[in-house]
């Protein structure tokens, strides 16, 4: 798969028909996959395909609108959600981007790696796929573990394992799937069952350890307004202290406005320095709009947004 | 400097006579995060760790703090000041790239204007350093940076890990306080241990920096700034877990009747941080502030304040990245552009 | 901004309460209610709105975290919006918004959406006095503003 990558991208880059490729390169240690902008032919061999390349790049579609020509990228299928949401939003022409689609396999939670293995990722020399496990080099050695349970959470349930929206594709279109033995909202549905006093508790004890770094913001694909909300002067929202308050103000307010639009990709609870649990937020997020609307983000391009839209028979509880 | 030895199923005992006296602080996990903060006893410390996430500057800069209120009485504004500090602190596990951090940031907030909310934090505040673990994190690069991670020097009392007990450098005044609240634990070295117990040698990849400054001035209009940003999301973890990134905004939260006064963290890394009243800013891409975080660490800082670079290579910032952007890699990066003058 | 007198708890305790009212019906059906002398609590301060789908989810996170006790939203009824389908989009919002603020601790009587139509001043007196109860019951809103 990595040889017909590095083709299709020579080639494209040859012909001139983009002017740089976003894929994921080998970081300065081998367990460190970093997203990684390729414009030139000797530059190719640098990318790479496995399983921790774990970012979502399509993010960085949206910074490639500066080109004169095109920009190429490699997405997986639940990233393909986020090209399908981008068009949707009007935020991309489709032929602004070449979109190399690849069948993923599951990608490698490293902090639960960390933990299954009880070994640091800093002595992971790397990770290979093999059916339903793992093959992960430490050294000398080899060690074999089950997909299932080292898998990234969102990989558990995937149901787009292959890219569904692509000028190219690396291989076959492989069907993948795993049987995480509960629903993909148990996590969710676990705090529901709490008392309000209890869930209240939960998350300011969480909202109260963010520091603001925006990182969740940054890397979400849907974060793409000229001038956000939170950095307005004029009025201001958020006041830049991070207290309670204000990163409560932060979280909820992020939540309403992925609403509808959230593909559950989870990168911003991936990089989380605090270790927020922000999928629990967002698969709430996602559960409401699928239950009250029944619809999801980043499968269907024609479908309407369900807050930018309504029926004259919704269900209206507040006569 | 005075050597002495703790067995190390005597530190708890120790941790715990000094946190009767002093506010005591130390690396201690919560969901999954190490960070320094106030524990009630030593069972809380974690002792094996590489190093916390959020770095030590936070105990002396925080993240956000109030600086004082205001009430306002009829035509009168009361001020009430904000204590810094309710009572003496003690650091345990702090590291000496984190010692060394401290260090650059006492010029920040001591050269030109002493800021006292810092100063009385710092002077309240003994350090008990804890040499690196051999073989340290793979990423860590401080000896680059000319940091020994095994020395003493900044620390109050430093113990060093070899086997069964630690070896007890007594560097302060301080520091001699804390070990004579159990003096019974420390017992001296016999001339045979003090040959025998020695630490063991932290190996870690060293880059010739020398040339760093006059390399990174030539490069400011050099396109290399624009491909290298292109993975920058723009958010502010590097400067966030940056144990020397020390920049702040002072933000009033409340009415006009009565509020509070903070300063808290900021990062240059964000969109706004530059901007102007007029809309005007100088920083408009990622490319200009990304090099002007690099000027800064490598350019700026050393000749303002006549120091070191403003790098102490604790890789927290390569570790946390989202982007992947790796400080090493930008360092050789420009230590391999021909300089000018050749 | 700060919002005080929410922390005395106990019997005295006089909740703050946020009320939009869209100008066509609610805000009339206010302005019915007060020219037939309804007797109603005063605890909610009424804010003017041009259609209920003016207030974002936005006013009511920053109103809620800030510490107000309560806040409402009351437009046309389904059918009757000024502007045909105004207060179908609060509707959604509505669903939604509740849900998610539930989700994240803060009871379900904080945030209430309502329709009053501009005949119903005695409506509008008993939405008032009914939320004021309700809220009065939870006690005050967490002090959360400030906490580290």
């Amino acid at each position: 798969m990595q040889d017909r990558l590095h083709d299709i991208v020579r080639k494209l880059l040859g012909e001139g028909t983009i002017e740089y490729f976003i894929g994921y390169g080998a970081g300065s240690e081998p367990h460190r996959v970093v997203p990684c902008f390729v414009t030139s032919d000797h530059e190719v061999e640098r990318l790479v395909w496995g399983p921790l390349c774990l970012q979502n790049l399509s993010k960085y579609v949206l910074q490639a609108k500066d080109l004169e020509g095109k920009a190429g990228v490699l997405v997986k299928g639940c990233d393909t959600r986020a090209i399908v949401e981008l068009l949707k939003q009007h935020q991309i022409e489709r032929e602004e981007v070449v979109v190399i689609g690849v069948a993923c396999q599951g990608q490698v939670d490293p902090r639960t790696l960390e933990e299954v293995l009880g070994v640091p990722m800093e002595q992971v020399q790397g990770v290979e796929d093999a059916g339903d496990q793992f093959v992960v080099t430490i050294g000398e050695d080899e060690r074999t573990v089950a997909k299932e349970q080292v898998l990234l959470g969102k990989c558990l349930y995937c149901r787009h394992p292959s890219a569904f929206e692509y000028d190219f594709t690396l291989g076959e279109i492989v069907p993948f799937s795993i049987d995480a033995g509960e629903s993909e909202f148990a996590m969710v549905e676990e705090l529901e069952r709490l008392s309000v006093e209890e869930r209240r508790a939960f998350w300011q004890k969480q909202f109260a350890r963010c520091i603001r770094c925006n990182a969740c913001r940054e890397v979400c694909y849907a974060c793409y307004c000229k001038e956000c909300i939170f950095d307005r002067k004029m009025p201001r929202w958020l006041d830049k202290p991070p207290l309670l308050s204000e990163n409560e103000i932060y979280h909820l307010i992020r939540a309403v406005h992925l609403a509808g639009r959230c593909i559950d990709c989870r990168e911003c609870e991936r990089v989380c320095p605090m270790n927020l649990p922000l999928s629990r937020l967002y698969k709430k997020v996602q559960k409401d709009i699928a239950e009250l609307f029944d619809y999801e983000a980043g499968i269907e391009l024609d479908e309407v947004p369900p807050l930018v839209s309504f029926e004259l028979d919704d269900q209206d509880p507040f006569m | 400097m005075e050597r002495k030895k703790l067995q190390k199923s005597d530190l708890s005992r120790w941790l715990d006579r000094i946190a009767q006296e002093h506010e005591l602080i130390g690396p201690s996990e919560d969901d999954g995060v190490i960070r320094f903060q106030p524990v009630e006893s030593s069972a809380e410390i974690a002792v094996e760790f590489a190093n916390s996430l959020i770095p030590p500057k936070s105990l002396f800069f925080p993240a956000v703090e109030s600086l004082f209120s205001f009430h306002k009485r009829g035509k009168d504004i009361e001020l009430e000041a904000t204590e810094p500090l309710d009572r003496d602190r003690v650091v345990f596990g702090i590291r000496n790239c984190d010692v060394q951090s401290l260090s650059l940031l006492d010029y920040v907030f001591g050269q030109d204007l002493e800021d006292v909310y810092y100063q009385e934090r710092r002077a309240r505040t003994a350090l008990i350093a804890l040499a690196c673990p051999t073989p340290p994190r793979s990423s860590c690069f401080c000896t680059t940076f000319g940091i020994d991670p095994l020395s003493s020097d900044g620390s109050d009392v430093l113990l060093t890990d070899v086997g069964d007990v630690y070896l007890v450098d007594v560097v302060t005044e301080k520091g001699e306080g804390l070990v004579s609240l159990a003096e019974d634990l420390f017992p001296g070295l016999t001339d045979d241990e003090a040959r025998q117990l020695q630490p063991r040698p932290v190996e870690m990849k060293k880059v010739d920096i020398s040339q760093l400054r006059e390399k990174v001035e030539a490069l400011w209009e050099d396109e290399y700034w624009h491909k290298m940003s292109l993975p920058c999301l723009g958010c502010g973890i590097c400067t966030y877990v940056c144990p020397t990134c020390h920049c702040f905004d002072i933000v009033d939260v409340g009415s006009t009747l009565e509020g509070e006064r903070y300063r808290c963290w900021d990062s240059c890394m964000y969109s706004d941080f530059a901007l102007m009243a007029s809309g005007e800013n100088p920083r408009p891409t990622k490319r200009e502030r990304i090099r002007n975080r690099y000027f800064h660490k490598f350019s700026t800082f050393p000749s303002r304040y006549g120091s070191g670079y403003a790098c102490v290579g604790c890789a927290r910032c390569l570790i946390h990245c989202p982007g992947g952007m790796e400080i090493t890699e930008v360092i050789k990066d420009i230590l391999a552009k021909e300089s000018i003058s050749e | 901004m700060a919002v005080e007198g929410s922390e005395t708890g106990g019997n005295g305790f006089e909740p703050k309460i946020l009320m939009f009212a869209c100008n066509w019906c609610s805000y009339a059906g206010a302005d019915l209610a007060g020219v037939s002398r309804l007797q109603m609590p005063a605890n909610c301060r009424v804010i003017r709105v041009m259609c209920s789908a003016r207030v974002r989810p936005e006013f009511v996170i920053t109103a809620l975290s800030k510490g107000l006790d309560g806040v409402v939203v009351l437009g046309c009824h389904p059918g009757d919006c000024h502007y045909s389908e105004g207060n179908y989009f609060t509707r959604r919002r509505g669903l939604f918004l509740k849900k998610l603020l539930e989700y994240v601790g803060i009871e379900p009587e904080r945030f209430q959406v309502r329709w009053v139509s501009a005949s119903e001043g005695a409506k509008f007196a008993d939405t008032v006095a009914e939320v004021t109860r309700q809220v009065k019951a939870l006690g005050p809103n967490r002090p959360r503003r400030n906490a580290q």
